[in-house]
C-alpha cells in the first residue's frame, strides 16, 4: 500500500520542505535557471567584449537562424552524430554487452583483471586519460604506431573522428558493462537452462531468452550514454576541435564560438538547439520505454 | 573437446586477449613514464628514478593544483552527500504530490544541461553573481550537476529500507532527529558512502567547470593545470606530465580499490553521469 | 488502565480509500485481542492507528483513562512489535532491546541491565552482544518482544507476529506468545489473517471486513456461530460446506430432490417467513453413516490425508459438494457410494443476505 505510511518517520510536511530546500535551491540556480537562461541570451547579441557586451541588443530568433544556416554548425552536428552513433549507440552498447555477456563465464581472476581495467578507464581523471591517449596515438613514438608497425601514422590528424570514437568507446564502455551485467544477472538461469536443453545457440539464446529481459536496460542505457556522449566535453582534451574544425562536435563548436569567440549570445543559440535536441532524444527513448512496457 | 567447442573456446580466449589489450595499453604509459628517467611518448622498460617526482614539486603550480582538486572535490562531495541524503529521505518518506514528476524532471534536466549545453548560462551567472575565479563557485555549479542523480539513486536507496525502523523508534517515543540519527543514517551508511565516493570521482575529474570558471593558476584544480602542462609552447614536458598524472590519478584509484572491497563495485542506478 | 476504548473511529486516505469505517470495539484490560480479517480489511490500519502511526480521520481512541487521539505514538505508552521485528541492523541484541530506554534518557548502564534482565526472561542470554542478522527468525522475534516489554508499556501491539516464522516455530511461538501474555497480564491486541492463529491465542476476536466489524466474540462463539456467512467462511480450517435450501413452514428442504429429508428446527422466536435460505454445515461435523434426522447420499471424489484426520469431498446426485473431517482409518474409497450426515445441532441456517438465522439455543457447543 503505497498509501498507507505517507509520512513513516513523523517529519510533517514542513520539516520535509526544510530537508528538500538546499538541494531544490541549488539545483534550480545551477540547472533550471541556466536552462531557462540559455533562451533568454539566445535572443541577444550579447558578446564578451566589444559594444554588445556593454548593451546587448534583443535579436529574436535571429541567433537561431543564423546558427540553422551556417554550414559550420551543420557540419559539427553531422560529426556529433557520427560520434554519438559511433561511439555511444554502437561501440559503447555492443562492447558493454559482449563483455556482460562473456566475462559470465571466464575465470575469476580474468574477470576481475578486465572489470578494472575497464572502470578505470571510466574513473581516471579526463585530463589524464586524454593524454594518455595524446601519447598512445602519437605520431613519434606512439605506443600503437609500434604495435602496428605504422611509424608516422598521426591518428589524430589523419583519422581525427575515428581517433575520439574509439577513444570514447575506451572511455565510457564500463557503464554499458556495469548495467548489462546487472541486467544478465537478473535472467532467469532456468529459462537460459531450458533454452540451452532443446540446442539453442548463443544467438538464439540471446535473442530468445536474454534480449527480451533486458529490452528495458538496453533502452535506459542507450539513452543514458546517447546524452553523454552528446555532452562530452573531453575529446576537445585531445584534438581541441581540429584538425580543420574535422572533430568540432558540438560541445566543443559552443566553446570555440561562445567562450574563445566570445560571442556569447550566438553560442546560447546553439546551447539551446542542443538543449532541445536533448529533450526530443530523451522523449523519444521515454516514448519507446513505455510503449514496450 | 570436439573440434567445434576447441575452435569456440579459442575465440573465446582471443576475444578476452584482444579487450584486455586494448583497455590496459593506453594505460600502461601511466604505470612506466613517470618512473623513467627519461620519459618519451613510447611505452617501455623504465630507467627507473623519482627524479621526475622532485621536478615536479619544484613547479610552481603542481602541489597546490591537486589541494584545489582537494578543496573542489571534497566540497563538492559534502555537500552533494549531505543535501541528497536530506531531500532524498524527505523524498522517500514524506509524500510531496507530485515527487515522481519532480525526480525524473530533475534527473531528465541534470544529464540534459551538466556539462556543455550550460556552458554559457552557468558562465553568465557566476559572472552576474561575482563568482568568477570564485572557488566556491565551482563547488556550487559541480554540486547542482551531481545532486539530482544523486537524489534518485539515494531515494531508491531509502525506499528499499523498511519504514518499520523508523515507525518503531517513533513508537518508542523517539523524536524525528532522533530517528534520523539513530536508526537512518547508520542503515543508510552504504549508499551515503556510494553516493559520497560517485560524486567525489565526479568532482575530482572535472576539466570543463573549473576551466570555464576559474582564471587564477593559484586556483585552478589538477585537471586544468594538467592540460596547461602539455599545451605549454605546443612542447609537452614528459616528465612533469608523467609524474603530476600518477599523483592525480592516485586518489581515484586508491578510492576504486577501497570501495570494491569494502562493498564490491556495485551498481547503483546512474553510478556516473 | 489497560483498557482500549475505539469510539466511531474512522480512517480515510488520500484518494478516497475509507480503511476504517465508524468503528467502536472496547479491548479489556489484560486482554488478549485478535483483529482478523483478509488482507486490506482495515486490520492493520486499526493497529496503527491505536500506535498513533496513522492520524484518525474522526474518532476517538482512549487508552486507560487517556484520551490519545491526538497524541504523537511515543506518548501513547504502547509498544510495538512489527511484522519483521523492525530490529536495528547496527545495533546489537542488547542495544536493541534498550532502545526504548535510551530515548528516556536512562543511562548506559541500567541499560545495559534492563536489557540483560528482560532477555533472559526470554531465554536471549548468550545472544545479547550479537546483531540482529546473526539471529534465527524465532530469536529475532523473542529480541523484538524484549525490546517491546523493555519500556513496560500499558499495551502491546503485534502486527502479524508469526508470519514471519516457518510452520513449526510458528505453532511454537503461539503457545510460547499466550503463555508470555498471561504471565504478563497486558493488554494486548495483535493483528493476524490466519484464523487459526487467532482461535488459538486470543480471548477475542473482532473478524474485520472492508473497515468495519463483522463479529465480536470469544474463539467459541466465533467459531460455533459465525454471524454472516462472510465470517462462516473465514472461520475454520476446512471451509464450510454452504448448500442452497429451501424453508417451508419450519421445515428445511435441502438441495431440492436430492436432500429430501425435513428437518425440524425449534426457533426461539417468531417463526421466519418461508423462503430460500442457507444451510452451513462444518466438514468437522459431518460424519459417515446414517445418523440423526439429515441424511445425504453422496459419492466420494476426492481423499486429503491430513495426518490424524482425513478430509473427504463427496458429490451428491444434484451436484453440491459436501466435505467431511473425519478420523484416520475410518475413511471410504475414492468411488464409494457412502451416506454422510451433518450433526443437526451444529448445522447453521443463513437468510438470503447471508445474516444468521439460527438461534443460539440451536447450535450452542455440546460434547461430541
Amino acid at each position: 500500500m503505497s498509501d498507507r505510511a505517507a509520512d513513516a518517520a513523523g517529519l510533517g510536511r514542513p520539516r520535509a520542505a526544510a530537508f528538500m530546500a538546499p538541494a531544490l535551491l541549488l539545483i534550480t540556480a545551477f540547472l533550471v535557471v541556466p536552462a531557462l537562461w540559455t533562451l533568454v541570451l539566445g535572443a541577444t547579441n550579447y558578446r564578451l567584449t566589444g559594444l554588445a557586451a556593454a548593451n546587448p541588443q534583443f535579436v529574436g530568433t535571429g541567433n537561431i537562424t543564423e546558427a540553422l544556416s551556417d554550414p559550420g554548425f551543420g557540419w559539427s552536428l553531422w560529426l556529433t552524430l557520427l560520434f554519438v552513433l559511433g561511439s555511444a549507440i554502437f561501440g559503447q552498447s555492443l562492447a558493454g554487452l559482449s563483455l556482460a555477456w562473456s566475462l559470465r563465464s571466464a575465470p575469476k581472476v580474468v574477470k576481475a583483471v578486465v572489470e578494472t581495467l575497464v572502470l578505470m578507464a571510466w574513473i581516471l581523471p579526463s585530463s589524464v586519460v586524454a593524454f594518455l591517449w595524446v601519447a598512445y596515438l602519437s605520431r613519434h613514438g606512439g605506443t600503437l604506431n609500434a604495435i602496428l608497425q605504422t611509424p608516422g601514422t598521426d591518428w589524430l590528424i589523419q583519422h581525427p573522428m575515428a581517433s575520439i570514437i574509439v577513444f570514447n568507446i575506451w572511455r565510457g564502455t564500463a557503464f554499458s558493462m556495469l548495467l548489462f551485467s546487472a541486467a544478465l544477472s537478473a535472467v532467469p538461469p532456468s529459462q537460459m537452462e531450458s533454452a540451452r536443453l532443446v540446442g539453442a545457440g548463443t544467438l538464439a539464446q540471446l535473442r530468445d531468452v536474454v534480449f527480451p529481459h533486458i529490452r528495458g536496460h538496453v533502452l535506459t542505457n542507450t539513452l543514458l550514454i546517447s546524452l553523454w556522449t552528446f555532452n562530452d566535453f573531453t575529446p576537445y582534451l585531445l584534438t581541441a576541435g581540429g584538425p580543420n574544425h574535422a572533430t568540432e562536435i558540438l560541445p566543443v563548436f559552443i566553446y570555440n564560438r561562445a567562450l574563445y569567440g566570445g560571442e556569447l549570445g550566438y553560442g546560447s543559440a546553439i546551447s539551446f538547439l542542443m538543449l532541445i535536441i536533448n529533450l526530443v532524444i530523451a522523449l523519444f527513448y521515454v516514448r519507446l520505454l513505455r510503449e514496450r512496457r | 573437446m570436439s573440434p567445434q567447442a576447441f575452435l569456440r573456446r579459442v575465440g573465446f580466449v582471443l576475444f578476452l586477449a584482444v579487450v584486455t589489450a586494448f583497455w590496459a595499453l593506453p594505460m600502461l604509459w601511466l604505470v612506466t613514464a613517470p618512473f623513467d628517467a627519461h620519459p618519451g611518448l613510447t611505452v617501455r622498460w623504465p630507467e627507473w628514478t623519482l627524479d621526475n617526482f622532485r621536478r615536479l614539486s619544484e613547479s610552481p603550480y603542481a602541489f597546490s593544483s591537486l589541494r584545489n582538486s582537494v578543496l573542489l572535490a571534497g566540497g563538492a562531495m559534502i555537500l552533494v552527500t549531505v543535501f541528497g541524503a536530506l531531500a532524498a529521505y524527505a523524498l522517500s518518506r514524506v509524500h510531496v504530490p507530485g515527487r515522481g514528476a519532480i525526480l525524473y524532471g530533475m534527473l531528465l534536466l541534470s544529464s540534459i544541461v551538466t556539462g556543455t549545453a550550460a556552458m554559457v548560462p552557468i558562465f553568465q551567472l557566476m559572472f552576474t553573481l561575482g563568482l568568477i575565479d570564485d572557488r566556491t563557485g565551482v563547488i556550487l555549479v559541480l554540486t547542482g550537476g551531481l545532486l539530482p542523480a544523486a537524489i534518485f539513486v539515494l531515494k531508491d536507496f531509502m525506499d528499499a529500507t523498511p519504514r518499520s525502523y523508523e515507525e518503531s523508534a517513533r513508537v518508542f517515543g523517539a523524536s524525528p532527529t532522533q530517528v534520523l540519527r539513530h536508526v537512518v543514517l547508520p542503515i543508510a551508511r552504504p549508499g551515503l558512502a556510494t553516493i559520497a565516493v560517485w560524486a567525489l570521482v565526479n568532482a575530482w575529474g572535472d576539466f570543463l567547470t573549473a576551466y570555464i570558471l576559474l582564471r587564477d593558476p593559484t586556483k585552478t584544480p589538477a585537471g586544468v593545470v594538467m592540460y596547461t602542462f602539455y599545451s605549454e609552447g605546443g612542447q609537452a614536458n614528459l616528465p612533469l606530465i608523467s609524474a603530476f598524472s600518477v599523483l592525480y590519478a592516485l586518489p581515484v584509484v586508491v578510492l576504486y580499490i577501497f570501495v570494491s572491497r569494502r562493498y564490491g563495485f556495485r551498481f547503483h542506478g546512474g553510478i556516473k553521469s | 488502565m489497560g483498557e482500549i476504548r475505539i469510539e466511531g473511529l474512522t480512517k480515510v486516505y488520500s484518494g478516497n480509500v475509507t480503511a476504517l469505517d465508524r468503528l467502536d470495539l472496547t479491548i479489556n484490560d489484560g486482554e488478549f485481542f485478535a483483529l482478523l480479517g483478509p488482507s486490506g480489511c482495515g486490520k492493520t490500519t486499526l493497529l496503527r492507528t491505536i500506535a498513533g502511526l496513522e492520524v484518525a480521520t474522526s474518532g476517538r481512541i482512549h487508552i486507560g483513562e487517556r484520551d490519545v487521539t491526538k497524541m504523537s505514538p511515543g506518548d501513547r505508552d504502547v509498544a510495538m512489535v512489527f511484522q519483521d521485528y523492525a530490529l536495528f541492523p547496527h545495533m546489537t541484541v542488547s542495544d536493541n532491546i534498550a532502545y526504548p530506554l535510551r530515548i528516556r534518557k536512562v543511562d548506559q548502564a541500567s541499560r545495559a541491565q534492563t536489557a540483560a534482565r528482560v532477555g533472559a526472561g526470554l531465554g536471549l542470554n548468550g545472544l545479547l552482544e550479537r546483531r540482529p542478522g546473526e539471529l534465527s527468525g524465532g530469536q529475532q522475534q523473542r529480541v523484538a518482544l524484549a525490546r517491546a516489554m523493555a519500556c513496560e508499556p500499558s499495551a502491546f501491539l503485534f502486527d502479524e507476529p508469526l508470519s514471519n516464522l516457518d510452520a513449526r516455530l510458528r505453532l511454537e511461538a503461539r503457545t510460547f506468545l499466550k503463555g508470555l501474555q498471561h504471565q504478563l497480564g497486558v493488554t494486548t491486541v495483535f493483528v493476524t489473517h490466519d484464523q487459526a492463529e487467532a482461535l488459538a491465542m486470543a480471548d477475542r476476536i473482532a473478524v474485520m471486513e472492508a473497515g468495519r466489524l463483522r463479529q465480536l466474540g470469544t474463539p467459541a462463539e466465533i467459531f460455533h456461530r459465525p454471524i454472516d456467512t462472510f465470517v462462516a467462511n473465514f472461520i475454520g480450517s476446512a471451509p464450510m460446506t454452504m448448500l442452497d435450501a429451501d424453508l417451508v413452514r419450519g421445515r428445511l428442504y435441502v438441495a431440492g430432490t436430492t436432500i429430501e429429508q425435513e428437518v425440524a428446527v425449534r426457533w426461539s422466536g417468531p417463526d421466519p417467513s418461508d423462503g430460500p435460505v442457507v444451510l452451513g454445515i462444518r466438514p468437522e461435523y459431518v460424519r459417515v453413516g446414517a445418523f440423526g434426522p439429515m441424511t445425504v447420499q453422496a459419492t466420494i471424489r476426492i481423499v486429503e490425508n491430513l495426518g490424524a484426520t482425513v478430509l473427504l469431498t463427496a458429490e451428491t446426485a444434484s451436484g453440491d459438494r459436501l466435505q467431511a473431517l473425519v478420523p484416520d482409518g475410518t475413511q471410504p474409497a475414492v468411488g464409494a457410494q457412502v451416506e454422510l450426515s451433518p450433526v443437526a445441532e451444529r448445522v447453521l441456517l443463513y437468510d438470503e443476505e447471508g445474516h444468521l438465522m439460527t438461534p443460539a439455543t440451536q447450535a450452542a457447543p455440546a460434547p461430541a
